[in-house]
């Protein structure tokens, strides 16, 4: 950038080794400063798998461990969406699983047996080592200042909002996917600076290696052409961007198609036409420059520029045409709700409902950026001193992450990169600027005079620069300002590191499997149902039993409790779900037939009431319903899940549509038996509950968690004589009324 | 009276489920002596006077035996049988016979005789320490138990009711010899026995009650082999802790100084069902005051003092509910399972800990021998008593030990030498692996004893292979990178 | 609305005749009412005998209360759904084999019905089954509409109509094309390309300018990571009173904002990076150095007040966060 940090401490070659030497036991205690913040789960709790998904990446991995590669390639599950199944080997990123079934097995060769749960678990902050030396790396090119890129990794190691997916145990795409996508964009600048072939080819590998590891790869695949052509727009277009560009993308499509469940995406599906359309352009421009370059005639330029615009028309319109006649996809709903905010919430309630594809609002940046997100500005600012190519990468980088950021709350994490490196550029810029020890001579009137004039000349020279760099560049006179600035900028880093420290402590370290509360006396009480309830289920169920459950829990089930389940995570099929929110939210003579027809053995709720746990199903009971109602809006009306006042209710309150629903009636079952009469308290809801408690008929209590967390429930087979349920249930309460007066409350005949 | 039939359809198709599922456990019942199918065991003996005593206290039966025996053969003795179905040949267990006028004599040989498997009668050995002279008296203590011998009736009860179990057995002590006085004493846990069967025969009526003790007999003579079958059903509310496979590891490393316990465990509970579903809140009330129950709340593992940093871990990750209690006198690890086993539930899980390795290793004076003396079973110590069904202890030696030798008084079914390879190591680690079954929880407190030669060198490997290692990688890579593999010409 | 008015006036006797005739199909009387002017505009009596059993045909009436006093934004936002769904069925089906009649029912002009009804909200779309004749259904209670989920589209009722009255047919909705906007639209697109050829060698300077790219993209990146979008999709306040008739500029809770609350952040954001900007830029490059000095005092304290301040507001937000800087604690 300036003259003046290019000023080594060391001299020569040995001070060349010195500082190679520093930098590389600076870059190993960075990426021990990023794995050591990601483990706090691990020292407070133990070395579990975290929330929901890694669940399932987890059991995975497992099958792949066991079974090798080719039965992981073409598995079907027939232990999850029962009774559809999923072609589980086609519909998954297999990246993350291969990386650590890779890892296990080279331990395994070197005889240390370490359990594969711990690769699982330590594999996002062992990656995120490697991420913060490829935030280096990708620095190094931007800039000519030394320290940028150190600054940068540091940022990177310790950014919550990168740790936010990366601490130990969330054994989730992301872990891995971070690191490709830094490595792969630094692969590409290298590319793009040297125009080589072999750069190229590995960006493009590295690409298919992220393509295999996370549906994110859609933003390279649409911010690499988008870079090429803000280049190409600029008059930037050079043989390098030519050669650098095609090899990736050939390279890196065929790469990407080799993952069966990306397929032939890339030529279809709409996401992928902008990386297509720029290869044909480039195509154009390269022959358009060729022959510019042969033949000097204005006419014939002219008609180039025509042919080439006719040419780029034509191919937009054929484009149209193709995705109008479907044969190439359209967008698809996750993506296509980036661009039309308002479309997932009319169209796709399933989407909508997951917390983390909801909007940003500042507090997020700032918490997880926190001095970054102003440090950032002025990083891409110092980035329009010298417009190359790589600094318009960063610009298009910017504003492109930002938008996706603020539109998604997840999408934070492709931010965050880029808002490392350029915060650290502009931080060691001024550092490089405040930190040097040689000082300015004093300058006499005259020179000021002369500076002064010149200055005004070169204002009136040179227009296109940017504008506060016209005048020459002097340095600091005094080490005062020199140590006031150093040492607040010193003040806020510290600030940032406390502040990461504790976001990653209290936000993102708990691993929502294992809950845990504060004894009076402070000491730590872990409160373990989750675990409780899936063990009962593994040990005491039948091998085959189905468990019907919202599909938040499917993973968990799946992985803890090894059972077929209905719905899971993996929420490709929506009328399924909608089913399984139908049964939840029926009456039990509607839902009795629905659990029949899908052989569930068990249904399964969370109850937060006793203990204040409020991500329990009561809560999330509106989606289900809204999800049902989208299939059948007829049977299942959100309307009536409200009183007139519009109010959610559970208590007195509540309307009989919410009293007779399945969800409901689970969820209170047996709960007022707990209290005195009619002091039954919902600790969630912070409302007391009817006086009698619901009655079920056609499931009975198996088996509930210690805090009443989780609450189990056998689907009652046949009646044996043929009454119906209710009768049959009435008929037995009036035999055992003396026995369970005060358990049931006073019988209640159902008429039908 | 009809209740008791009901019990004997029950039980007798029980049994033959049992006899089923436990057909395969007579096979690794190795040290079998073959003899032809026309065995009649040579009536060489006469049992003069027999005192049966039967401990329905636990949750086993464990019954011994004290008979006078008296050679009325012309020449001396030394081989005496004694008869079991071939049930309980299936499930009998710690088998063991002295002479209880001289206790230090230590045990008597003893193996099971093969002759006929289709026959109901089978025969164990016993081998006198010396050959029993004409008309001498000798007076033999035998003991064992049996696994899985008593059954819940009613097989499902409520959450909070009490269990009834039911035992048979014969009012005259099996014998293959004439028996000329016995009795049999039966101790229950408790007074609550609703029904028993009456024996007319002898002077009294039998049983005699005392408290909860019933006597049957005392009976005169009767010729070998007679049964007079008896049945009791009597209260027993305490889980039947049914250890179905226990694989003990004992991992002993010379550099860390350190003995490595693990325990897996497959438990089950074989107590009376739930006739219907578990109730939370039921449960929750009923731990104020704390009735006796069928269902495990808690496991205690008294260690040896010393022991170090616990763990309690299940398939899915460790169990939060344990307490570890350790001080100069004891080392107790209490664990609570994420949730109460009833009757038929099962729970497998895993329990492990550290010793300081010079509590138990020795070197001996001469040569590179060591002596590790260890415990052989360690499991928990419940009042009501469990049993093992198989025990695989697997002690692990450190790499390059060599010519292994064990000793303990546990009665084994096999033994096996093999190498076990981790944590680096080139040629494995010697691992001594023996095998029994059928134990109950009296072998808590046996030892074994187990020698080995570990030369020097043996201890030096892993260090020298490991540096070498490094060593050349890092010439290796000294190497590559000192070469120039670039295509442009040199300038 | 005059004209639906004046329609009202001529209805009225009509219908009071219709009324007194009853014999004639009452339906074809009200379709080729319809046919004139759809949907009808209903008062109470209308009303009434419009939806009196016994009935061979469906009716769907709005209740609506369009008048601004009441205030119902949903209303109005709905009219001209409204409107446009029964103009295209009614001109979808003129031979009436549907057998659907779309009334319209304002809360001035039919107070008592709102009453009989007991509805407190508007607008309530509902939906009446014929009670004999070919599509005669057993209750004869009317299906109600819920407007729970925001303002509906003329296409989701009429998925919603025609999912009632299966067996007939359903005409499809035809939105009549906005010539205004096309022409709108075409006119700018040439105006821009002519004013682009004509002003082009002036304002390629302008384009290729680096500041003004700089400048745009800074206020985008600030735009954007002050959670402008979170405002653009939730339609969040601008600002809200609290309750002492004060105004309350930053709301409450981590995950809400107003419109106002994220330009002050943005405008926080701005001026600490472009205080940044100069200590790294400017300031060396000011060749008097008591200026220089001056300069790297202010645009120090700048933005460390700036930033305390950012804290502070940020504790607002999220309670219990520990880190601040004087001046603001």
């Amino acid at each position: 950038m300036s003259d003046i940090i290019e000023e080594p401490f060391f001299k020569g070659s040995t001070g060349r080794n010195t500082r190679g030497v520093l930098r590389l036991t600076i870059l190993c205690l960075i990426a021990a400063a990023a794995i050591a913040s990601r483990l706090f789960s691990v020292i407070r709790f133990e070395s579990i798998i975290h929330e929901f998904d890694p669940w399932f990446n987890f059991r995975a991995t497992k099958y792949l461990v066991q079974h090798g590669f080719y039965d992981f390639w073409d598995w079907f599950d027939d232990r999850t969406w029962h009774p559809l199944g999923r072609v589980t080997g086609g519909t998954l990123y297999p990246g993350l699983m291969v990386t650590s079934g890779v890892i296990y097995h080279a331990l395994r060769a070197l005889t240390i047996p370490v359990d594969i749960r711990n690769i699982c678990v330590l594999l996002a902050p062992g990656f995120s080592g490697l991420t913060a030396y490829a935030t280096y790396l990708f620095t190094n090119e931007m800039t000519t200042s030394p320290s940028a890129g150190l600054l940068a990794a540091a940022f990177m190691g310790i950014a919550p909002g990168y740790i936010s997916r990366s601490v130990a145990g969330s054994y989730d795409n992301e872990a891995i996917a971070i690191f490709l996508l830094v490595f792969t964009f630094f692969l590409w600048i290298k590319a793009l600076k040297v125009g080589s072939v072999f750069w190229g080819a590995w960006c493009a590998l590295f690409y298919g290696y992220m393509v295999s590891a996370w549906g994110g790869y859609v933003f390279i695949t649409n911010l690499i052409p988008l870079h090429v052509f803000v280049l190409v727009l600029m008059g930037r277009f050079s043989p390098r961007v030519y050669v650098a560009y095609c090899t990736w993308f050939a390279i890196g499509t065929l790469a990407s198609m080799q993952i069966p469940f990306v397929g032939f995406l890339p030529i279809r599906s709409s996401e992928h036409m902008s990386a297509l359309g720029i290869f044909g352009l480039l195509q154009l421009v390269g022959f358009v420059e060729f022959v510019r370059a042969g033949v000097p005639s204005r006419q014939f330029k002219t008609l180039v520029t025509g042919f080439v615009v006719a040419v780029v028309l034509i191919a937009f319109a054929a484009l149209v045409l193709l995705t109008v006649s479907g044969v190439i996809a359209p967008w698809t709903g996750r993506f296509y709700s980036l661009w039309d905010t308002g479309y997932a919430k009319i169209h796709i309630p399933i989407i909508a409902s997951v917390s983390e594809h909801q909007p940003t609002a500042w507090p997020a940046y700032f918490f997880d950026l926190n001095l970054l997100i102003w440090l950032f500005p002025a990083g891409v600012y110092l980035c329009f001193l010298k417009l190359n190519d790589e600094q318009v990468f960063i610009v298009v980088y910017s504003i492109l992450a930002s938008y996706f950021s603020g539109v998604m709350v997840r999408l934070m994490l492709t931010l965050t990169p880029i808002v490392c490196v350029s915060a650290a550029m502009a931080l060691s810029y001024l550092l490089d600027t405040y930190l040097t020890i040689k000082s300015p001579p004093e300058p006499t009137d005259a020179q000021i005079l002369d500076a002064a004039n010149n200055s005004s000349s070169k204002k009136a020279g040179k227009q296109d620069g940017i504008r506060s760099t016209r005048e020459p560049l002097v340095g600091i006179y005094t080490t005062f300002s020199k140590t006031t600035v150093v040492s607040a900028m010193t003040a806020y880093l510290l600030i940032f590191v406390l502040h990461c420290t504790w976001v990653t402590s209290n936000a993102y370290s708990s691993p929502s499997v294992v809950l845990a509360s504060r004894m009076p006396d402070g000491s730590q009480h872990i409160i373990d149902d989750y675990r409780e309830a899936y063990q009962w289920l593994r040990q005491n169920t039948p091998e085959d039993a189905k468990i019907m459950s919202w599909w938040d829990y499917g993973y968990q089930i799946g992985g803890m409790a090894d059972r077929p389940t209905l719905v899971d995570n993996n929420t490709w099929n929506n009328t399924h779900i909608a089913t399984v929110g139908k049964a939840m939210s029926s009456r039990e003579e509607v839902s009795y037939p629905i659990m029949r027809q899908h052989e569930v053995d068990y249904v399964l709720v969370v109850f937060g009431g006793l203990l204040g746990y409020s991500g329990d199903d009561i809560n999330k009971f509106l989606w289900m319903v809204r999800i049902a109602e989208g299939i059948w809006p007829d049977e299942v009306k959100e309307r009536d899940f409200f009183t007139d006042r519009g109010e959610y209710r559970v208590d007195d309150g509540a309307t009989e549509t919410m009293k007779n629903s399945l969800m409901y009636k689970m969820s209170y079952y047996n709960y007022n038996s707990l209290f005195p009469a009619g002091q039954a308290q919902d600790r969630v809801r912070g409302v007391k509950l009817p006086e009698v408690g619901p009655t079920l008929n056609t499931v009975e209590e198996a088996f509930t968690s210690e805090n009443w967390i989780i609450r189990i429930y056998k689907v009652k087979d046949l009646d044996n004589v043929g009454r119906d349920h209710a009768s049959a249930a009435s008929f037995d309460r009036g035999n055992k009324k003396k026995k369970t007066t005060k358990k049931r409350g006073p019988k209640v005949l159902r008429v039908e | 009276m009809r209740l008791l039939a009901i019990g004997a359809a029950v039980l007798s198709l029980a049994s033959t489920a049992l006899c089923a599922e436990k057909g395969n456990l007579t096979k690794p019942l190795t040290s079998r002596l073959i003899l032809p199918s026309t065995f009649k065991p040579p009536q060489n003996f006469k049992n003069v006077n027999l005192v049966h005593i039967i401990n329905l206290e636990k949750s086993y039966p464990k019954e011994q035996i004290n008979v006078v025996v008296e050679n009325i053969a012309s020449t001396p003795q030394d081989e005496y049988y004694i008869p079991f179905t071939s049930q309980q040949m299936a499930t009998i267990g710690g088998l063991e016979v002295k002479d209880k006028k001289n206790s230090d004599g230590g045990l008597f040989e003893v193996g099971a005789v093969e002759f006929d498997p289709e026959s109901d009668t089978q025969f164990y050995r016993v081998r006198l320490a010396q050959p029993l002279a004409p008309k001498a008296q000798i007076t033999l203590g035998i003991s064992y138990s049996y696994l899985s011998a008593l059954h819940p009736l009613p097989k499902h009860i409520a959450q909070q009711d009490s269990q009834f179990l039911v035992y048979e057995f014969s009012a005259y002590c099996p014998s293959a010899y004439v028996t000329t006085k016995q009795k049999t004493e039966v101790k229950f846990p408790s007074g609550n026995v609703p029904e028993y069967t009456i024996v007319a025969g002898g002077e009294v009526e039998s049983p005699v009650k005392a408290g909860s003790k019933f006597t049957y007999g005392s009976f005169s003579e009767v010729p070998a082999g007679a049964v007079e079958p008896v049945k009791v059903r009597y209260e027993f509310t305490k889980p039947l802790i049914h250890i179905s496979q226990l694989e003990r590891d004992i991992e002993v490393s010379h550099w860390g100084g350190n003995l490595a316990f693990e325990e897996r465990y497959t438990l089950h509970n074989h107590a009376a069902n739930l006739t219907n579903q578990f109730n939370r809140v039921q449960w929750a009330s009923q731990q104020y005051y704390n009735p006796p129950s069928t269902a495990i709340k808690e496991l205690k593992f008294p260690l040896r003092v010393g022991s170090l940093d616990p763990y309690f871990t299940d398939v899915i990750g460790n169990v939060s509910t344990s307490r570890f209690r350790s001080n100069k006198r004891e080392a107790n690890l209490e664990i609570k399972p994420r949730y109460p086993i009833f009757g038929g539930w099962n729970y497998p899980f895993r329990v492990g800990w550290n010793a300081d390795l010079k509590k138990f290793l020795r070197k001996l004076k001469t040569g590179d021998g060591y002596v590790l003396n260890v415990p052989f079973l360690e499991g928990p110590k419940q009042s009501e008593g469990m049993v093992y069904e198989h025990i695989e202890l697997r002690v692990i030696l450190p790499e390059g030990a060599v010519n292994v030798k064990y000793s303990t008084t546990v009665p084994l079914v096999s033994e096996e030498i093999s190498l076990h390879r981790t944590f680096m190591d080139t040629t494995g680690r010697t691992a001594l692996t023996l095998k029994a079954i059928n134990i109950v929880d009296d072998f808590r407190d046996r030892e074994l004893i187990v020698t080995y030669d570990y030369p020097l060198l043996a201890g030096l490997r892993k260090p020298l292979v490991i540096f070498i290692t490094f060593f050349s990688l890092f010439a290796a890579a000294w190497g590559i990178g000192s070469l120039d593999v670039g295509i442009k010409g040199k300038k | 609305m005059h004209f639906l008015k004046g329609l009202v006036l001529i209805l009225l006797p009509a219908a009071a005749i219709a009324a007194k005739r009853a014999a004639v199909d009452k339906f074809q009387q009200f379709h080729s009412k319809a046919l004139s002017s759809t949907p009808l505009k209903l008062d109470d009596s209308i009303y009434g005998q419009l939806t009196s059993a016994p009935r061979d045909y469906s009716v769907a009436v709005l209740l609506t209360a369009l008048e601004s006093r009441f205030g119902c934004q949903l209303c109005r936002e709905f009219q001209p759904e409204w409107d446009l769904l029964s103009k295209s069925w009614t001109k979808g089906d003129k031979k009436g084999e549907s057998r659907l009649i779309f009334g319209t029912l304002d809360f001035t002009d039919g107070k008592n019905t709102f009453q009989s009804l007991g509805l407190q909200t508007a607008p309530v779309l509902l939906l009446f089954q014929p009670t004999h004749g070919p599509h005669a259904v057993a209750d004869s209670a009317p299906v109600r509409y819920d407007f729970t989920n925001g303002p509906q589209s003329a296409e989701q009722v009429h998925s919603w109509v025609a999912r009632h009255l299966h067996d007939r047919p359903h005409p499809e909705i035809h939105r009549p094309i906005n010539w205004v906007r096309v022409i709108a639209f075409t006119t700018t697109i040439l105006g821009t390309l002519t004013f682009l050829s004509v002003a082009g060698p002036y304002l390629l300077p302008i384009i290729q300018n680096r500041n003004l790219w700089a400048g745009v993209s800074l206020i985008a990146i600030l735009l954007f990571t002050s959670g402008h979008m979170f405002n653009h999709i939730r339609k969040v306040p601008y600002v809200a009173g609290d309750g002492r008739g004060g105004v309350s500029y930053f709301a409450g809770g981590f995950s809400n904002q107003y419109g106002l609350e994220t330009q002050i952040v943005a405008a926080m954001y701005g001026l600490l990076s472009f205080a940044t900007i100069s200590l790294a830029l400017k300031i060396p490059r000011i060749a008097d150095p008591r200026t220089q000095q001056l300069a790297v005092i202010i645009w120090g304290a700048v933005i460390f007040v700036m930033y305390s301040f950012l804290l502070s507001v940020f504790r607002i937000k999220n309670g219990g966060y520990p880190f601040w800087l004087p001046p603001f604690s």
